[in-house]
């Protein structure tokens, strides 16, 4: 990092705090905290949502993602517009019209209380551990390019965002929320453009996208039905339905979203927009990712993208060793290059034969290289169990290769993506906590003043807890799926409990409840002793607690009086 | 009109664009089913 990347990064950060709390100067009550005073325009809504579900990890693990695995990623939101067009035709007006503050004020209405504080712990238990891990990732990223020690870097980010979360609630989450969105989706897109012109001159855009192709990194789209691979087109429709119904229709950090809107029809378009967005958005991220691939079929990579753990091996009793292997990576390297070159003048010259022939080539040098770094990847086990550098190898090409300002800016957007969702996690889990529990169990005649000082300390307890979650996230593996997997164990309870309430009217309070513990207990089996894809889990869970609540519903109504008669 | 009459009505409002609710809902969807035939198209050309 040169000396601009940090005024531009440092800059970016302390102007977001003060926007945060200039924006957040005017909270003076409960509504306005947990709500944004309902007045949030549809645009505002529509980012607010999308900054939400956006974190780092998004942005850093994704194009990792795409860099090892292709863009068959991207299917896991196809049932995104789907739940979209349901929880705005169904959820959003109920929830208006009740004008509550937390999705799970609605199960009390419905069902019972028992019901509500399930839901409501279940989120609590669910969006406490996971804002643990959206902290955690950009404090990775500072860790290994300034050599702090992370404890620190998380501790600094996540007081940050404790400044405006804490003193301006929801109205100053939504509006820094907006504007990081729009900063993050600007330096993404100037990463991609310097990805693109940094390209050799002799290559072009389409035939190094041919390159990425053909080694299996352009693969956005398998019809293919297997419950056990993570991402096809129908575990991404169906699966990624549920999921996008629990998280958007029951998750309290995107019902607090849409609930600040000013009218159903604003909170209707936010969700909308994000339904006809968040697919091309995600399938850009991926793309970054494979462009960064391609431009590593003509420039040297490193046989392993985090370099801590690198120069750890370099140093480690298997060090000569490690450095050989990184001089055979170069050589491996040299033969898949001339490889892609062989390839490109056979597409160039339109000569089919040669062209499959290049690429049966392109693919064997490829197998080679991957050859050489898993040797790699055995020595760095001396170090790490499961050596995955998924996640470093967006924030790698970025500091080695963009021009000075731009790393800052980049590197401010991935910060930008964390304290959003952050924000929004923290200023959720203090309503939830002082809306579901403190006022309906353990207080509940304060005054409304009461309630809005316990918002704000309860914002601050989320923050501290978080930040020390935070620092066990490391051990999660890759962090996409860690923070879908811890999703994915609740989201599908979360769900049945909602759909009953929304679509099954005569089932009781009892049912739901006794039907909810089933859908966990399913999803836990499934989770513990079987092999099904993660994206599932939402699918079994919500089917389960709707089929036990429908079966146990007649043992639970009560019988009718008959004494009248 | 009443308060509570005049902020029924607001919430009840049609979108500001694209006529009805159900026109919305069928963009959406169908701006899917166009991604998604883009995206077959695109996984195909590359392979």
């Amino acid at each position: 990092m040169r000396p601009l990347d940090w005024v531009v990064l440092f800059a970016a950060l302390a102007g977001i705090v003060a926007y945060g709390l200039w924006k957040g100067r005017r909270t003076r009550d409960l509504d306005d905290f947990l709500v944004a005073d309902r007045g949030q325009r549809w645009h505002r809504v529509a980012l607010s949502i999308m900054a939400t579900q956006a974190s780092a990890v998004t942005f850093l693990a994704t194009p990792g993602q795409a860099f090892a695995d292709g863009m068959r990623f991207v299917q896991v939101y196809f049932g995104l517009p789907v739940a979209m067009v349901i929880l705005s035709a169904t959820a959003v007006p109920i929830y208006r019209r009740l004008k509550v503050y937390t999705a799970y004020e609605y199960l009390e209405g419905r069902f019972d209380l028992k019901t509500r504080t399930l839901a409501a712990l279940l989120f609590l238990a669910l969006r406490g551990l996971s804002t643990g891990v959206s902290l955690y990732a950009p404090s990775l990223i500072l860790s290994v390019i300034m050599g702090w020690d992370i404890r620190v870097v998380i501790f600094i980010i996540g007081g940050a965002v404790m400044l405006y979360a804490s003193t301006g609630g929801a109205r100053a989450v939504d509006n820094t929320n907006f504007l990081q969105f729009l900063i993050i989706m600007g330096g993404m897109v100037v990463a991609f453009v310097t990805i693109v012109r940094l390209l050799p001159p002799d290559v072009s855009f389409l035939e190094a996208a041919h390159v990425a192709g053909k080694l299996g990194r352009l693969n956005a789209v398998d019809f293919s039905f297997d419950v056990k691979n993570q991402y096809n087109f129908w575990s991404g429709l169906l699966g990624g339905c549920f999921l996008a119904l629990a998280y958007f229709g029951t998750d309290q950090s995107q019902v607090q979203r849409y609930l600040s809107g000013q009218s159903v029809a604003q909170s209707r378009l936010g969700l909308l927009f994000n339904g006809m967005v968040k697919v091309p958005m995600q399938f850009f991220i991926l793309f970054l990712g494979a462009t960064v691939f391609a431009f590593y079929q003509f420039t040297q990579p490193p046989v392993f993208f985090n370099p801590v753990q690198a120069e750890r091996a370099r140093a480690g009793a298997r060090g000569a060793e490690f450095r050989a292997l990184e001089t055979e990576y170069a050589a491996a390297f040299d033969e898949k290059q001339k490889a892609a070159r062989e390839y490109i003048n056979a597409l160039r010259a339109g000569d089919d034969a040669a062209a499959e022939s290049a690429s049966a080539g392109l693919k064997a040098a490829q197998d080679k290289a991957n050859g050489v770094r898993g040797g790699a990847l055995e020595v760095l086990k001396e170090f790490d169990a499961k050596p995955n550098d998924t996640n470093y190898v967006f924030l790698s090409f970025v500091t080695r290769y963009m021009p000075a300002g731009l790393v800052g800016l980049v590197l401010a957007a991935v910060f930008f993506a964390s304290m959003s969702s952050t924000a929004s996690e923290w200023s959720a889990l203090a309503a939830t906590t002082v809306v579901d529990i403190q006022r309906r169990l353990l207080k509940r005649d304060a005054s409304e003043r009461y309630y809005f000082v316990s918002s704000k300390l309860a914002t601050v307890f989320w923050g501290c807890f978080a930040i020390a979650f935070a620092q066990y996230a490391g051990q999660l593996g890759s962090l996409v799926e860690a923070v879908n997997r811890l999703g994915s164990l609740f989201y599908g309870t979360l769900l049945g409990i909602f759909l009953l309430g929304f679509y099954f009217r005569r089932v009781t309070g009892t049912a739901a409840f006794l039907g909810a513990l089933a859908g966990e207990a399913a999803v836990l089996y499934c989770f513990f002793y079987t092999s099904i894809a993660f994206l599932w889990f939402n699918v079994v869970g919500a089917l389960v607690v709707v089929l036990a609540a429908l079966a146990l519903n007649p043992l639970t109504r009560a019988k009718p009086d008959t004494s009248e008669a | 009109m009443t308060g509570e009459t005049r902020k029924h009505s607001r919430e009840e409002e049609p979108p500001p664009f694209g006529g009805s609710w159900r026109t919305l809902y069928a963009v959406v969807l169908a701006n899917l089913a166009v991604l998604v035939a883009l995206f077959y198209v695109f996984t195909r050309a590359f392979r």
